[in-house]
C-alpha cells in the first residue's frame, strides 16, 4: 500500500500515464511521486507495462493489403 | 464572362473527382494505422484484413459524409468498430466480476510478492511473454478491449475514443480502467502462477 493511503494516487495513475490530467494535477502527482517510493515504483511499472504491451501488440500491415485496398477505389470515369 | 450551364456542371464534376481522389489517397495513407487497431480487435490476421477491407470499401462509398479537416483516422476507425460490432463477435463470455475488483497496483503487488522493495520494473515486465500478453488481451471482454486498443495501440485521446465508440468520455475512462485491471490480473496470474 501507498503509505499515504488516500486512494487518490491509485485513481490518478491511469490518467497520469495517459497524459490526460490537467497541468495543475500533473504537478500534484509529480510532487507526490518525488516523496513516495511506493507510488513511484507503481507508476514506473505502469508506464513500462504500457510500453511493453504496445510493442508486443503492434503488428504491421501485411505488405499486400494496401494494394487490395487501393483496388477498392472508385475507378476514374 | 459567365460560364455556361454545361461548363459549370463539368467543373463541379472535375472538382468532385479531385476531392474524391484526395480523400482516397489520404485514407490509404492511414491503412497501416487502421490495420494495427483492427488486428487487436479481432482474433486472427485474416479477420483483421477482412475488416479493414470492408472498412475501406464502405469509406470509399460514403466519402462525402467525411468533413474535410476533421480527424480522418478517427472517422475510419468509427466505421471499422461499427462493422466489427455488426459482425456479431459478441459470443464472448461475460466479464468475471470478481476479477475486476483488484486495484491498479495489483500487478505490482503480485509481481513483487517476494517482498523485494528494490524491484526492477523493466525486468518484471520482461517476465511477461509476448504470447501471454496477446492471449490476455484476447480474453478481456470486448467492450473493455475496444477502448484499450484505441487508446494504447491507436493512441487516441479519451475524447476521440469516446466519439469513435459513441459513448461518453466517463465510460471510456471506466472501461479502460476495468479492462486494464483485467489484463493485468490475467498477466499477473499467468506469470506468477495463480493466486
Amino acid at each position: 500500500m501507498c503509505p499515504c493511503d488516500c486512494g487518490g494516487c491509485e485513481q490518478r495513475l491511469q490518467p497520469y500515464v495517459d497524459r490526460e490530467l490537467t497541468a495543475a494535477e500533473v504537478v500534484e502527482v509529480e510532487q507526490h511521486l518525488a516523496s513516495c517510493g511506493y507510488c513511484r515504483r507503481c507508476y514506473e511499472l505502469e508506464d513500462t507495462f504500457r510500453r511493453v504491451v504496445k510493442k508486443v501488440l503492434v503488428e504491421p500491415m501485411p505488405p499486400d493489403l494496401k494494394a487490395k485496398l487501393a483496388a477498392l477505389r472508385t475507378p476514374l470515369a | 464572362m459567365s460560364e455556361t450551364q454545361s461548363e459549370s456542371t463539368a467543373r463541379q464534376l472535375a472538382e468532385g473527382a479531385r476531392d474524391r481522389v484526395r480523400f482516397e489517397e489520404e485514407a490509404l495513407e492511414l491503412a497501416d494505422q487502421v490495420y494495427r487497431v483492427a488486428r487487436r480487435l479481432v482474433r486472427s490476421r485474416e479477420e483483421a484484413e477482412d475488416l479493414v477491407q470492408d472498412t475501406y470499401a464502405r469509406a470509399f462509398r460514403s466519402w462525402r459524409q467525411y468533413t474535410p479537416g476533421t480527424n480522418l483516422r478517427a472517422w475510419l476507425l468509427r466505421i471499422l468498430t461499427n462493422l466489427n460490432i455488426d459482425r456479431g463477435r459478441r459470443e464472448q463470455r461475460a466479464p468475471d466480476v470478481q476479477s475486476l475488483e483488484q486495484g491498479d497496483y495489483y500487478l505490482y503487488d503480485r509481481l513483487s510478492v517476494d517482498g523485494n522493495e528494490n524491484l526492477d520494473e523493466e525486468r518484471v515486465v520482461e517476465r511477461l511473454s509476448q504470447d501471454s500478453i496477446v492471449d490476455a488481451l484476447a480474453d478481456v471482454p470486448h467492450n473493455f478491449r475496444d477502448v484499450i486498443v484505441l487508446v494504447d495501440i491507436g493512441e487516441f485521446s479519451y475524447q476521440d475514443a469516446a466519439q469513435i465508440l459513441d459513448i461518453p468520455v466517463g465510460t471510456v475512462m471506466s472501461r479502460l480502467h476495468r479492462g486494464r485491471r483485467a489484463l493485468k490480473q490475467s498477466l499477473a496470474e499467468s506469470t506468477v502462477g495463480g493466486s
